[in-house]
């Protein structure tokens, strides 16, 4: 099923039987028995105001497209959304609608905030076929409850995204990113505690990391700072003087090299074409050290040690090893024997999850989307 | 916000004062984060906020003020913060005044409450009951167990260890300026400060005349009327009020004034006060014009031309007394005057916040001024000073009664740096510390 | 304002319930004398007041819990209350209500540098989360005007922001975690330290919900390092819709100033009174704020003057000191409360989109002359969140209805150019009518369906937010 327009779409869940799952661009490896039902058929932008740093779009528009528009106009999407397609080993175009739906944001996540920190209004078509809108395309919004930040990371389950609006700020003028080579785990998380408890804005700190299977031999620790030219030489030149105890390796001022490091980071890249399962883990940082403890598993981190990327063999359940840690892992990657096994979501506690499932039945009470994921 | 006052309410003038200032309360809530009595009991009703909707209510309905209504106008420091902080400049004092003037007229207080209050008005205005009331309390001291009433101990706990004699520098007398007069002001010399510590006064009338004032202590001065007007007592304290208002005016119209010169903040937001208290009354115009001339020793001391010094170390912990920075608005003179001497000063956190002393409150709500004062030697001691230094009597009384560092009027410590004597305060505090004292370089 | 009937028979037991909740909470939490009551009648919006039942004041997340409880068993409304600074009547009672206040819970639980943030009890004060951590330099970013007697509580309630959130986000972007009670009285925890949620962002649809899903007692939140200095600029402008121009022109040079506070000339004027910060006398003020090194706000400064220049300013100031600074924003802070000053207002609150600065201006402006009601506005120019503040005469009959007649047609204007009626206030009772010009049955309904499993009966926080005949069903169904 591949609707073109909102009504149509609307007019086929009021008509749905049976179950479906709802796909985008499908590059996020979320794979179910039933039929797909298709967003792409919905795509364009429909309005682009640079002055007022807002942006909407059809759900099915692709993020490349997005993206471009943006560009033209020196603005970008500053939650850097992950491409999962290397890392899932998936084809086709990821959309729009499928970043918000998973809220997924990428490095800059840490300084500038998630997906949904910049998701400003949303339309979508709940379990019954009715069209629904929240929020709108202002940045200040507090009229009624807040159903945007409750669909974002939805993963569909509470109804299907048709259009949604963004805040988009400036592209920056350039960037600079201070490497540290071979780290041990504590070394990298005293750099991210203190570059991120500076007044120096590093919008990223991340741990690449090294080994026999990855592509470099040791891990790299990497912390970003962006803006104006002056402002990024600055503020470098300060955190240099600051890490003055444990002096960067290199300082990566050239463009291209900045963008390979931080789209390394963002898509995961170390873990494409591996053998294993991915999770994805976030606890606070500190609690890293907890995380990477973990025998035969390699890890990479983002969000200063709050996120950790596990590449670990299958059979591993590495949720069961964290049960004292507070925070949550995901099945990000691993065959359907593997996700039937963990489960793919983190369970939540049973307070959560009753006020989840009621939430669940009241979008959707027919259980047409995605039933099984998510709990 | 909206009032419902009736033309007939109306017509008389105090109703009216308060229906303005009620009318220019929107109930934003502001004042709530800085006062007090909120801070320590988390309640709307002991917020400016709360209590202005209780005096609303209870003039409005010309209602016989109950009981719970008086406990939280009671529980008021009459700290004044509030005042700062509203954005839109809603005169609580006055309000707070009416309130307490209505609750006294037409409110029965239990028995022992009425009993102390007549004790404290016929006691704290004159300095010489007060003196023998103070050297009862230290006699009566070990015997405070028999004592019914937190009040009662209160009161017997107050009373310093040291009693001094009186000064005879607090009689009516002219003291002539070194070198080239400048100015001649009148020294209010007030009441219970007289019998509580005499070394203020000398030490303001060692400064002012080494920097060129005349010092004038008028005859028939004395309480400004606070102590009681707080206690909604009008008629005693515009008694006293009048007497003073009488007093200066006649060295005004005589040899002429150039200030009202008080040195405890506590009175002269009161003396500043005159000109409303009295814009009724025949004194009108003289009340308007000795509120005219009534300064805070801080700021005459700015007017005159303290010698500068280099860095003397010694850290100087100055608290702002309420009376002094809500009451009159004066916030950096005392700071400033301390540091041009040579001082290093600092604040403690929440500096904004009352120490409990508020006249009478220590006394009539010990429980409140204990947590208060607790809060605020705290949060000065922190500051590791060497001494602490403020402008207000009952200030000193309070910190004094929480913590060893010794505790100085501003006016000692210039005193002391321009050349006069080190401070008694510091003199036992080298005693007690068996020599070892600070040094004025 | 229609509220709905207070439950008789809730009333008729009010002498058993008080004697229930004296059970569980200390003598002086329980406010039931009516002469007491009254204080609690209504917020910092005092158009609309009704006097609750009882009042409570907790100490902990435990009392908290068995007052929901018992609550819950009577079948009692609950109204929480935070500082009572709403100017929505977020926390207007009912007359057969329990007032939950939070104000006895200010306590700081922890803080964690390495991680960045901060745990409290939620009635502690906006400012004074800032006060807990500022002597390492460290401060919490959302920055409500009322922020030095609002509540966390009542942020999060409202979802609340502030003039520098054109940078930093408001309260959902930096709220981690919640502690919060239900009204069955049972404690969930949401959220933490960590960031985004494992499973559906349940923390994302309480924060702004207007306390009718849950009491949030305890709240972790981000903090962030102080930036190394900051600096506001003063320009004054002959014309509303050029000052309007010079914001979208700075927005778009890709420059992001912390905030871009805009102020008309009624506002200017009772800011001066109050704050004297030497306000320049015009028709428009802005006040752009930007950070960093001395180097780096030099920078910013020099390209900002240089397209405020373009648009032929009366006034160009730079801010000298720190007491300069902080007196300007004074100012801003105090803007409701300083307008005060002159007649009773109404303060609204509605978004648009920037590019819509002028018209709107314009419109309100001839609206005022329509209404004969004087108009002033402050806003957060920089994300469009407007402050139309109407002067009207609380005593003069008529003047109020006249007044909310008003602010009902500019919220509509607000909505109508592509905006909503509330950027940061919450819709509370004020705006619980307009809602449905912003949204169809539809999207209300999809919104009630939250509130019917958070909290089943309809008890929390009633007749806000929803117009009553759209959740009368609701309603009459849980009694």
């Amino acid at each position: 099923m591949r609707p073109e327009t909102e009504a149509e779409l609307a007019e086929m869940v009021a008509g749905l039987a049976q179950p479906v799952r709802i796909a985008g661009g499908g590059t996020r490896g979320v794979t179910g028995p039933d039929a797909d039902l298709s967003v792409t058929g919905l795509r364009g932008i429909t309005l682009y105001e640079p002055g007022a740093l807002t942006l909407v779009a059809r759900a099915g528009t692709s993020v490349a497209d997005i993206n471009a528009t943006l560009d033209a106009e020196g603005q970008r999407l500053a939650f850097e959304p992950m491409d999962h397609r290397a890392l899932m080993g998936t084809t086709g175009e990821p959309t729009i609608g499928g970043v918000v739906a998973a809220n997924v944001s990428g490095p800059r996540r840490v300084q500038a905030g998630a997906c949904r920190d910049f998701l400003l209004g949303v339309r979508y078509v709940d379990g019954l076929g009715q069209v629904i809108r929240n929020g709108g395309r202002v940045m200040k919004n507090v009229t009624g409850y807040d159903l945007v930040k409750l669909l974002a990371g939805s993963w569909g389950t509470l109804g299907v995204l048709t259009e949604v609006s963004l805040k988009v700020l400036p592209r920056s003028e350039s960037s600079a990113t201070l490497v540290w080579s071979g780290c041990d785990w504590s070394q990298s998380l005293k750099l991210f505690s203190e570059a991120l408890a500076s007044p120096f804005e590093v919008t990223g700190a991340a741990r690449l990391p090294g080994g026999s299977q990855m592509k470099q031999t040791t891990s790299e620790t990497v912390i970003r700072i962006e803006g104006f030219s002056d402002s990024v030489a600055y503020r470098v030149g300060k955190l240099a003087e600051m890490f003055n105890h444990q002096k960067p390796d290199r300082i990566v001022t050239d463009a291209a090299e900045n963008e390979a490091i931080w789209k390394a980071v963002r898509d995961v890249e170390p873990f494409a074409d591996t053998a294993g399962n991915v999770w994805k883990t976030s606890v606070k940082p500190t609690d890293m050290l907890r995380v990477v403890d973990q025998p035969g598993c390699t890890h990479l981190l983002d969000w200063g040690g709050g996120l950790i990327w596990t590449l670990a063999p299958e059979g591993v359940d590495l949720r069961a090893a964290l049960a004292e840690v507070p925070g949550h892992s995901t099945l990000v990657r691993g065959n359907d024997v593997e996700i039937a096994r963990f489960g793919r979501f983190q369970p939540e506690p049973l307070g959560l999850a009753a006020l989840t499932q009621g939430l669940r039945q009241r979008f959707d009470p027919k259980g047409l989307f995605n039933p099984g994921l998510m709990g | 916000m909206q009032t419902t006052f009736s033309e007939e309410q109306l017509q008389d003038p105090a109703i009216r004062r308060s229906n303005d200032i009620l009318r220019s309360c929107v109930h934003c809530g502001f004042c709530t984060a800085t006062c007090p009595t909120y801070q320590v009991l988390g309640d709307e009703l002991d917020s400016p906020r709360g209590r202005i909707y209780l005096i609303k209510d209870m003039l409005e309905n010309n209602r016989v003020p109950d009981e719970k209504t008086v406990k939280h106008i009671d529980r008021c420091l009459s700290c004044l913060a509030c005042m700062t902080t509203c954005p839109s400049g809603v005169h609580y004092m006055h309000l707070v005044d009416h309130a307490r003037e209505y609750i006294d007229t037409n409110y029965k207080r239990p028995f022992m409450d009425r009993a102390l209050r007549w004790i404290l008005a016929q006691i704290l205005p004159y300095p010489m009951r007060f003196r023998w009331a103070l050297i009862g309390a230290k006699l009566g001291r070990p015997f405070r167990f028999l004592m019914p009433d937190a009040r009662l101990r209160a009161m017997l706990d107050m009373a310093p260890k040291h009693i001094p004699p009186v000064s005879r520098n607090d009689d009516p007398q002219c003291f002539e300026p070194l070198g080239v007069r400048k100015k001649r002001v009148a020294l209010m010399t007030g009441c219970a400060q007289k019998a509580l510590n005499t070394d203020i006064n000398d030490a303001t009338i060692r400064l002012l005349t080494r920097l060129g004032c005349e010092v004038v202590v008028a005859d028939g001065a004395g309480c400004c009327g606070a102590l009681t007007h707080h206690m909604g007592k009008t008629r005693e304290s515009h008694a006293c009020a009048a007497t003073n208002i009488r007093a200066w005016t006649r060295e005004i119209n005589s040899k002429g004034l150039d200030a009202i010169v008080i040195n405890t903040s506590g009175c002269g937001t009161t003396v500043k006060d005159y000109g409303h208290m009295f814009r009724n009354d025949a004194l009108a115009a003289d009340a308007e014009r000795v509120s005219a001339i009534a300064m805070d020793v801080s700021e005459l001391l700015m007017q005159l031309d303290l010698p500068e010094s280099d860095d003397r170390g010694m850290s100087v912990a100055y608290h702002a007394a309420c009376s002094l920075q809500h009451g009159q608005k004066i916030k950096t003179y005392p700071k400033d005057l301390l540091k041009r001497a040579g001082f290093t000063v600092s604040e403690p956190a929440d500096s904004h916040l009352c120490c409990g002393s508020a006249g009478t409150y220590n006394l009539l709500q010990p429980e409140i001024s204990a947590q208060l004062r607790q809060r605020k030697v705290r949060t000065l001691e922190a500051k590791k000073p060497d001494v602490i230094a403020a402008g207000n009597i009952g200030c000193m009384m309070q910190i004094g009664s929480g913590t060893g560092t010794p505790v100085l009027h501003t006016v000692e410590l210039l005193d002391w740096a321009t050349g006069g004597p080190m401070p008694r305060a510091l003199q036992q505090s080298r005693t007690a510390n068996g020599g070892d004292v600070p040094v004025l370089k | 304002m229609e509220m709905p009937l207070p439950d008789p028979d809730v009333i008729s037991r009010k002498h058993r319930i008080t004697t229930r909740l004296q059970q569980v909470l200390p003598s002086d939490a329980i406010i039931y004398d009516q002469a007491e009551t009254r204080a609690y009648e209504c917020d910092a919006l005092t158009a609309y007041r009704c006097p609750p039942m009882l009042v409570v004041l907790p100490s902990t997340t435990q009392e908290v819990s068995e007052v929901l409880r018992i609550c819950h068993q009577e079948g009692v409304p609950v109204v929480p209350r935070g500082a009572g600074t709403s100017l929505a009547g977020g926390a207007l009672p009912t007359a057969d209500c329990v007032i939950l206040g939070v104000a006895r819970m200010n306590d700081v639980l922890e803080v964690d540098y390495d991680n960045r943030f901060i745990r409290v009890q939620t009635g502690r004060t906006n400012l004074s989360v800032t006060g807990a951590v500022e002597d390492n330099d460290f401060f919490y970013a959302p920055d409500p005007s009322s922020q030095l007697a609002c509540a966390i509580a009542g942020n999060i309630a409202m979802n609340s922001g502030g003039a520098h959130c054109l940078k930093y986000g408001v309260t959902t972007n930096n709220l981690l975690g919640v502690t919060m009670a239900m009204m069955d009285g049972s404690v969930v925890e949401i959220g933490g330290a960590h960031l985004d949620a494992g499973g559906l962002d349940l923390l994302g649809v309480i924060c702004g919900s207007e306390g009718q899903l849950g009491v949030v007692t305890e709240a972790t939140l981000r903090i962030l390092r102080k930036p190394e200095g900051a600096r506001p600029v003063l320009m004054g402008f002959d014309d509303n819709e050029v000052a309007g121009q010079c914001v979208s022109d700075i927005i778009k040079s890709g420059i992001l100033p912390v905030a871009i506070e805009f102020m008309d000339r009624l506002c200017i004027q009772a800011c001066e009174n109050f704050a004297k910060a030497g306000y320049p006398d015009c028709e428009a003020l802005l006040i752009v704020e930007v950070e960093g090194s001395e180097a780096e706000i030099e920078s910013q400064l020099s390209k900002i003057v240089e397209i405020a220049k373009r648009h032929n300013p009366v006034e160009l100031r730079e801010s000298q000191s720190a007491e300069e600074s902080a007196r300007i924003w004074l100012g801003r802070k105090s803007a409701f409360g300083a307008m005060g000053q002159m007649n009773d207002y109404m303060c609204l609150d509605g978004t648009i989109p920037v590019s819509s600065l002028p018209k709107v201006l314009r419109c309100i402006g001839e609206m005022s002359e329509e209404f004969g009601l004087p108009v002033g506005n402050v806003f957060h120019a920089g994300d469009g969140n407007m402050h139309p503040l109407i002067l009207f005469d609380a005593n003069k009959p008529g003047d109020l209805e006249k007044c909310e007649a008003f602010g009902a047609e500019i919220l509509k204007l607000c909505v109508d150019v592509g905006g909503c009626l509330t950027g940061e206030h919450g819709v509370g009772i004020e705006k619980r009518d307009l809602m449905t010009h912003q949204y169809g049955a539809q999207d209300l309904e999809a919104q009630m369906a939250v509130k019917d499993v958070f909290d089943p009966n309809w008890l929390l926080n009633p007749a806000k937010v929803f117009p009553l005949d759209v959740s009368a069903t609701r309603r009459i169904a849980a009694e």
